[in-house]
């Protein structure tokens, strides 16, 4: 496990995007508008937007177009014009993209999916190399779009990747700090930390182990509380007001902004009456955060699975998602190698996404340029897509379920079972 | 069924040859070749029906091993992880978003404005009499009698008439002296010479004051105690304010207030006063008067009409001022054509003539309601029904009034010439903005002050009486609480101008009082909600509650179940 072996991997992907970005110049930009790729949350131009009011002196949020983390515009104001000099931001995206990918390779190589502190799987050895895993996310054309297009969840989802990498090889608070950072450019991630927890609490390092798991939760909490704060303040102190929190997580929170994407938001909030709608809105979001629990219970002993089935799920129902989201969840699937066996409908959810990929762009034009269709066309097309991830997330719950089941009782393995 | 037995067969090979790899590294337990043998065999019969194997099964599979309690204990804690975010967060967010905020309404106020209990729609209205030939015992003697009489007549029960000798002041004719419009009217006695034998009346023009010639024979004494002149004056009063109780009787049947309060409602209110109303604009404070010259060719294309505006409109504008503000635009527009093309119009044509598709006629510019004055320079004539009369404008009710001038040989049109057709508009206006038609100017519009006013307060009242009875008819809307600040202004705003009713004060507090209430009634998350039952309700909660709830519910009624079952075992 050494870099020299993914070197390669990691300069074709490279080139591969470098090539993309070279020789069609107007592709980032088509794919920057599209609005599978950037949402309002996350959208590159929104960002170009808070940018010119940020280097201006003016409050990145005035006019309600940037909804995103303050800290993102130093960043990118270090960075030359990306309308003059694109070059240095195609390269920020691309070395994102290759952390990102590194993060998964450590993940794949630790074996963790298959084997971890209180599981061992019977199949642990059908599995695939972090190569491999790697290969399939670098080569995704959902992530390869993704980065053409630059929106920046890519931040979250190699920060939430490198939390979880951390987490394994026994760094906790480099963990929790990690997904202090996707926490805070995105806010979801903070769902992910009670499997996070659990994960880091079984693979801490033999030297410095503590046993008690309140104790080390308290610790990690404490410590994601202070990381957050630490860069709240921060942000204060560069945006010179709290007004952020109302821009960013306030966004997210009331859905004020109803641009169509990918999710199932926001054809129900246009069409929610008045009335109810903070009722629903916080219908929806409990309904995104009630899973946290009972998963981390029922598969405590598989914590890397929970968090494999909770990015599907936050994919599917959160209130802005892209295919930047997917492409994280379509990420950590290839883990699970071993129960691949056992899932039962991989060629319907497979052609359902990619019915409705293809679908999708269509039915929006038909719906926006063409005008001969309406929002229906679209919402449709992703209430298909939402069918075709839930359809592989639960396959995939159900083929962990059954594969922790035979090692129990290994006289089943094969059988088919009945709910009784 | 099937398809998952097809979708197992399918698997078993590749499941056993996984075991087989597997079972060196698994726990080595005893019967695991044994699974693997007999799993293909179990499913290879190819087209046996999905019933068939169960029973078939269920005698050779033993019943399942008894649950693990850690097994049980880990379920009853994911039921409770759900339960718990559906208790400690999902149950007060639904009991904060979906509570109605109702804002308190003075509900007895509202209701007993718009029964006109809380204001007597009563006008006081003081009358001065002035009298330099009189000493002012044999006045104030003539104003107990006269005053007597005037109480003693049924004629004006929306009018009371306040009769008072006259300050020295008001004897002049100078606009200062009538400035305030506290005295509506001056009676000025004035004894005649020997040869008239019957009083004479006459209105001044400019002031609001009705000049009374008496002959010396009625010249009042201590003996007489001046009853012909009391009299006469009684009747001279009544003919004066007999309009504006006509129209105040018309506005008091049509509110909503009961009509067991007022004598005057078997009181024949005759056709043509109603159409009068029915044809005036709606009040504003604020009119947007519109002045545009339509011509057939391309000429005439300029016109006086500024000079001619401020010379012969001006005036009224300006004694309508304390009523009503004016905001003024012209245009000028060339190859017009009439919706009617015929060289006389009959009245049925004069409906039709504004060309309302073509002519560029806005609606309304800002806020204020339009009025619209057209000249169309072209050779049609209105033909009346004798026909040899001709007529040249006519009024459109509620939007303004249409004046046909012959078209002059210049391209200018000066001022002169549009004297007659601005002086027409100018009396238009007046009854466009429900003017009564009767007496002089001062006191037709101190009568439309007053008629304005009571308008206003009785629109405000059943305003709100609508909104008291609307939110008791539905328990289920929510009042915002501007709703209910607005109601508070418009009762005080009501308050201040019934205490004072008819002066400009209160006419300009009806006004607010009658704008805030319509706001209050016209609030948009209200009218929202306007229809909206109980059983909308379940189609909102339904379709997406109702797959979340089924499954919650029914886990933890199998949970409850258990338990006791377990309990029982137990036991």
């Amino acid at each position: 496990m050494g870099f020299h072996d993914t070197a390669g991997l990691y300069g074709a992907a490279a080139a591969l995007r470098l090539a993309l970005f070279t020789f069609f110049p107007a592709l980032p930009d088509l794919l920057t508008s599209r609005v599978e790729v950037s949402t309002p949350v996350t959208s590159f131009k929104r960002l170009q937007e808070g940018l010119f009011l940020y280097s201006h002196n003016v409050s990145p949020y005035d006019g309600g177009v940037y909804h995103q983390a303050p800290l993102l515009l130093p960043l990118f104001s270090l960075l030359p014009n990306a309308s003059m000099y694109p070059f240095f931001t195609y390269l920020v995206y691309i070395v994102v993209d290759i952390a990102t990918a590194d993060a998964l390779y450590q993940i794949a190589e630790s074996g963790e999916a298959a084997a971890s502190k209180l599981f061992t799987s019977a199949r642990k050895d059908r599995r695939w190399s972090g190569y491999v895993v790697a290969a399939i996310f670098l080569f995704n054309p959902f992530t390869i779009a993704t980065c053409l297009g630059r929106p920046t969840n890519v931040f979250t989802t190699c920060a939430i990747l490198h939390a979880v990498a951390k987490a394994i090889s026994g760094h906790p608070l480099t963990s929790m700090l990690a997904l202090s950072f996707a926490s805070y450019l995105s806010m979801y991630p903070v769902l992910l930390l009670p499997p996070l927890l659990l994960l880091a609490y079984d693979r801490q390092n033999a030297t410095n182990r503590v046993d008690s798991l309140v104790q080390f939760s308290l610790t990690a909490v404490l410590a994601v509380v202070a990381c957050l704060s630490t860069l709240f303040t921060i942000s204060y102190l560069l945006t010179g007001s709290w007004e952020f929190f109302a821009s960013t997580y306030g966004i997210q929170l009331t859905l004020t902004d109803l641009t169509p994407n990918v999710g199932l938001w926001w054809y129900f909030f246009i069409e929610m009456f008045d009335s109810f709608r903070s009722f629903f809105l916080g219908v929806f979001w409990l309904h995104l955060s009630s899973y946290v629990g009972g998963l981390s219970i029922r598969v405590r002993s598989q914590p890397l699975a929970a968090i494999t089935i909770l990015l599907g799920i936050f994919s599917i129902f959160k209130p802005y998602p892209s295919i930047a989201d997917i492409s994280l969840s379509l990420a950590v699937v290839p883990l699970f190698r071993h129960v691949f066996p056992l899932m039962r409908y991989t060629f319907f959810a497979a052609s359902t996404i990619l019915y409705s990929a293809f679908l999708g762009p269509a039915f929006y034009y038909l719906w926006i340029y063409a005008g001969s269709g309406n929002a229906n066309f679209f919402y449709a097309i992703t209430l298909v897509w939402s069918l075709g991830q839930s359809l592989l997330v639960s396959d995939l719950t159900f083929a962990i379920l059954r594969d922790e089941w035979e090692v129990e009782r290994p006289e089943m393995a094969g059988k088919e079972i009945r709910q009784i | 069924m099937s398809s998952s037995t097809t979708r197992n067969r399918k698997d078993g090979p590749s499941t056993s040859e996984a075991d087989a790899t597997t079972s060196s590294a698994s726990l080595g337990r005893p019967n695991d070749n044994n699974v693997a043998g007999t799993v293909p065999a179990t499913v290879t019969e190819p087209n046996a029906p999905s019933p068939d194997p169960t029973p078939a099964k269920s005698s050779k599979i033993k019943p399942p091993p008894p649950e693990q309690q850690s097994h049980v204990l880990r379920r009853s804690l994911i039921i409770a992880s759900f339960w718990l975010v559906v208790l400690c967060l999902g149950v007060p967010i639904w009991w904060r978003t979906t509570t109605i905020y109702r804002a308190n309404l003075p509900l007895d106020q509202m209701t007993s404005w718009a029964d006109g209990k809380s204001c007597n729609p009563v006008l006081p209205i003081r009358v001065a009499i002035a009298s330099p030939d009189l000493t002012e015992q044999e006045v104030q003697d003539l104003i107990s009698t006269t005053q007597s009489n005037l109480d003693g007549i049924p004629d004006l029960p929306s009018l009371q008439l306040r009769l008072e000798a006259a300050a020295q002041t008001s004897l002049e004719d100078t606009p200062e002296s009538h400035g305030d419009n506290s005295i509506p009217l001056v009676l000025r006695l004035t004894q005649g010479d020997g040869t008239m034998s019957e009083p004479m009346s006459s209105l001044h023009t400019l002031f609001p004051i009705l000049e009374i010639t008496y002959p010396p024979s009625l010249k009042p004494t201590p003996e007489t105690k001046s009853s012909g002149l009391a009299t006469y004056i009684t009747a001279q009063l009544r003919n004066t304010f007999a309009e504006e109780q006509a129209i105040l009787s018309y506005l008091l049947g049509s509110s909503a207030i009961s009509s067991d309060r007022q004598q005057s409602s078997q009181h024949t209110i005759d056709e043509s006063l109603s159409k009068r109303i029915t044809r005036s604009m709606k009040y504003s404070g604020t009119y947007h008067l519109t002045f545009s010259l339509f011509t057939s060719g391309s000429s005439p294309s300029s016109w006086d009409i500024d000079s001619a505006i401020n010379e012969y409109m001006q005036p009224v504008l300006d004694m309508l001022r304390p009523i009503h503000n004016f905001t003024i635009d012209t245009q000028v527009q060339l190859y017009a054509i009439p919706g009617v093309q015929s060289q006389v119009l009959t009245k049925e044509e004069l409906s039709s003539f504004i060309n309302a598709a073509e002519w560029p006629l806005s609606p309304s510019i800002g806020g204020a309601p339009t009025i619209n004055f057209v000249i169309y320079m072209g050779n049609q004539t209105i033909g009346l029904n004798t026909a040899e009369e001709t007529s040249q404008s006519w009024l459109v009710p509620q939007w303004g009034s249409v004046y046909l001038l012959s078209p002059p040989a210049a391209a200018h049109v000066p001022s002169e010439l549009l004297k007659q057709p601005v002086l027409t508009f100018a009396s238009h206006l007046l009854s466009l903005l429900g003017t009564p038609q009767s007496g002089s100017l001062p006191m037709r519009l101190s009568t439309l002050t007053r008629v304005r006013s009571v308008d206003m307060v009785l629109r405000a009242s059943s305003s709100l009486g609508s909104l008291a009875r609307l939110s008791l008819a539905l328990p289920s809307i929510s009042i915002p609480s501007s709703v209910a600040e607005g109601v508070a202004k418009s009762i005080h705003h009501l308050e201040l101008a019934c205490s004072a009713l008819g002066s400009t004060d209160s006419l300009e507090h009806a006004r607010i009082a009658e704008t805030e209430a319509e706001r209050a009634f016209f609030e948009k998350s209200m009218v929202g909600q306007l229809y909206f039952p109980d059983e909308h309700k379940v189609a909102v909660y339904l379709p997406l509650l109702g797959p979340v709830g089924v499954p919650l519910v029914m886990g933890l009624i199998t949970e409850i179940k258990n338990w006791k079952a377990r309990r029982q075992q137990k036991a």
